[in-house]
């Protein structure tokens, strides 16, 4: 195959070697972003996509109020950040597009690897298929049931996972491999 | 590989940047019920027929159907109620306090949200004057939403003035809704 970073030129390298950097580096406040706002557990994950949606999915027939005293400490409280369906269609309209570049990009490194064909399919299906659970989660959270919050946990480590594997292959096979051009 | 590029550069514009807090809640409740001592949360769940009455004056369904009106009292006498508005913009959610005072005007707005992006927007728009508009509003006033982006038209840039437009649109949906469900809903 002509496209193989072990013994492409090293301009190719180093624009390989950048973009893993780069990604790295956004995985990482990626995932600090997640703990801020909607954590790695079951419980916050439900609790910021499926908020109230799923325990009133009804109005009432007449309008009521439901009262209850509060404390200044209550409004400093941590508040859950929550995600409803207007802003779920919102942050499914904006990622998407830019996480399929990502797996493009990526998967791009992963056609340039000595990888045997199947598992370099695989990778690149895992690729595409981890941020496609991890919306698939989200929306199935809200939907359908907050256990689905487990999916988008799942999904959200696969993505580092296959970054992981990525990074590691081509860092190996372009400049620590003995077979390296 | 160009197309590539472009559709990077454009998800990439269209991101919307993450949310931060301009002014604390508590804060903005100090500021808009001053002296209170004691506070309830009052949620007022509105039916279909209430929602779509809402929905009709001022373009808005509450999250999850549900208004949340926080009232302050100072030992035995009320100083008033506020409301968290949250508008959703093109480049993300703004959330706007608004607090009336006992006779039902507005006491003050506190814009406590906004995000990376809008923030310099919201904070020029605020030393432009955008608040000083809203205070002594009443609910059932004037028609059409809240003058405060034309206030401020002359004293500040394009972006300030879009976002106070954005404002205006959540002092609109806060007066609708106290106007409407503060006080004809018995808890």
């Amino acid at each position: 195959m002509l496209y193989d970073l072990r013994r492409s030129d090293v301009r190719v390298k180093w624009l390989v070697t950048g973009l893993l950097a780069t990604l790295g580096l956004s995985y990482v406040f990626g995932a600090a972003m997640v703990a801020l706002y909607a954590g790695f557990t079951p419980q916050s994950v439900a609790a910021t996509y499926a908020g109230a949606e799923m325990s009133m999915l009804m109005p009432p027939e007449t309008t009521m109020v439901v009262q209850r005293p509060m404390s200044m400490a209550d409004f400093a409280g941590p508040e859950v950040h929550t995600v409803d369906t207007k802003l779920l269609i919102q942050d499914t309209h904006v990622h998407v597009p830019m996480y399929g570049l990502i797996a493009a990009a990526l998967g791009v490194v992963v056609v340039g690897l000595s990888l045997p064909r199947r598992r370099a399919l695989g990778l690149i299906a895992l690729l595409f298929a981890a941020p496609w659970l991890d919306f698939a989660g989200m929306w199935l959270t809200k939907l359908v049931s907050p256990r689905f919050a487990i999916v988008t946990i799942a999904a959200g480590w696969a993505m580092g996972v296959a970054y992981l594997i990525v990074a590691a292959l081509a860092i190996h096979q372009m400049w620590l491999s003995r077979e390296r051009g | 590989m160009n197309f590539l590029i472009r559709a990077a550069a454009i998800a990439a514009m269209l991101h919307i940047t993450p949310i931060v807090v301009l002014v604390k809640r508590p804060d903005a409740v100090r500021a808009l019920l001053p002296g209170a001592d004691a506070y309830v949360a009052r949620e007022v769940h509105l039916s279909g027929t209430d929602a779509h009455r809402l929905h009709e004056t001022v373009d808005w369904s509450p999250e999850d159907g549900v208004l949340v009106f926080y009232g302050g009292t100072a030992g035995s006498t009320s100083v008033g109620a506020l409301e968290f508005v949250r508008v959703d913009t093109p480049h993300g959610p703004i959330e706007v306090a608004v607090g009336f005072t006992p006779q039902g005007a507005v006491r003050g707005v506190v814009v406590t949200k906004a995000t990376v992006e809008m923030k310099p927007w919201v904070l020029e728009a605020v030393a432009a004057g955008l608040t000083d508009h809203y205070r002594g509003l009443r609910p059932g006033g004037a028609p059409g939403v809240p003058g405060g982006a034309a206030g401020i038209a002359g004293r500040a840039g394009n972006l300030a003035v879009y976002v106070a437009g954005e404002v205006d649109k959540g002092v609109a949906r806060a007066l609708a809704a106290y106007g409407a469900f503060y006080n004809h809903v018995r808890a």
